[in-house]
């Protein structure tokens, strides 16, 4: 599909987009805090991903690619703001009337972790989230980061400390 | 925040099975697990594919626009240069910075001559000699010259070092003192001469 989007083929990279976006805007609004920021962030990342997609001289890759372009735009957005208190927005929609208790209780839930998720330091949040939201391994999560595996080791460490004693702080 | 059990991280790493952990630490590990779950549920944001392929399906930049833009953005030029090659460039600099560049084409100087610079102010002049002591105040074999027409008249000489009596003939005929020297002197004709010292121009 690489080889298309090179070719010419623009509407090939619609492909890329749909296999990718998901993960990506999830990564972006758990680090951002603010899902429309955060699609505003995956959108900048993806055009210029389309537009650099020559650069990317591993195609195999090309996950941990996007990954390490909306990594970079997010500590761009987060080094002119800080992340934002984060309400109910991300939660899931009650939709089922048959379980509002159960949806209910799950949006709180779910409120109280992204607001300590959102305690924790940039780079911490980073390497949780890619760690154990998105399952990237050490050697991805090195490839988007550009830090060494100890290093991510030891983030994901004390970043999965941080998020328990927020839990606890905010429980 | 307090440093968990190291188990905990390595169940977590994949590196020990949850089985060989003590119940009390399951729950640690089961707590994280779960906020990664509800971490993990996808937000959807409606339009951002056709946001996307809208920036993608529109024509780039003509080659023009291209160039133009280039050459309106700042941009970083970044020159790799073998180390043999920077230390020739440094050599190369360093040769015309300290090896004066006019050497040979200057007035060649003796052991025992030295530099004159006559300059007098004539805005009318035609012509403006020097005539003095070093050429037997004949008039006719140093002019001065106004290259840039300013009313400035310049001439540079070699002379044999030495201390020299001159004054200035200004279009053939009008003998001027030049005020600007160090020292004047009395002449036998009851006119002012300006006294030349010339020294050793080299050192």
């Amino acid at each position: 599909v690489v080889a298309r989007v090179l070719g010419g083929d623009r509407e090939a990279f619609g492909l890329l987009m749909r296999r990718y976006d998901s993960g990506l805007l999830r990564f972006a609004t758990r680090m951002l805090g603010s899902r429309d920021v955060a699609a505003d962030a995956v959108a900048e990342s993806l055009v210029r991903a389309y537009r650099h997609l020559a650069s990317c001289r591993d195609p195999s890759r090309l996950r941990t690619w996007l990954y390490r372009i909306v990594a970079n735009r997010c500590k761009s957005y987060l080094a002119r703001r800080t992340v934002a208190d984060v309400a109910l927005e991300d939660a899931p929609p009650v939709a089922d009337g048959t379980d509002n208790e159960g949806a209910l209780e799950r949006a709180e839930q779910m409120a109280l972790v992204a607001r300590a998720l959102a305690q924790l330091s940039p780079d911490k949040r980073e390497a949780f989230v890619l760690k154990h939201v998105e399952g990237l391994s050490y050697q991805e999560m090195a490839d988007v980061t550009g830090e060494r595996i100890p290093t991510l080791k030891m983030r994901v460490h004390r970043a999965r400390e941080a998020l328990l004693q927020a839990l606890e702080d905010h429980g | 925040m307090n440093p968990i059990d190291v188990r905990i991280h390595q169940v977590l790493d994949g590196e020990l099975a949850l089985e060989r952990l003590p119940l009390e630490l399951r729950v640690v590990v089961e707590r994280l697990d779960a906020a990664a779950a509800l971490l993990a549920a996808a937000p959807a944001v409606a339009g951002l594919e056709a946001r996307v392929m809208a920036t993608v399906r529109r024509p780039g930049p003509s080659r023009v626009q291209r160039l133009i833009r280039w050459f309106s953005v700042p941009h970083a030029v970044t020159f790799r240069v073998r180390p043999v090659w920077s230390l020739a460039l440094a050599v190369a600099v360093a040769l015309l910075t300290l090896v004066p560049i006019n050497e040979g084409k200057g007035p060649v100087v003796g052991e025992h001559e030295g530099i004159a610079q006559f300059v007098g102010r004539f805005p009318d002049a035609q012509t403006v000699h020097v005539v003095g002591s070093f050429n037997d105040w004949r008039t006719g074999t140093i002019p001065l010259e106004d290259r840039d027409h300013d009313g400035v008249w310049r001439a540079t000489v070699v002379l044999p070092t030495g201390t020299y009596e001159y004054m200035f003939v200004v279009d053939g005929e009008r003998w001027v003192t030049d005020h600007l020297a160090d020292r004047l002197i009395e002449d036998d004709f009851g006119r002012e001469n300006s006294i030349l010292i010339v020294r050793t121009a080299r050192r």
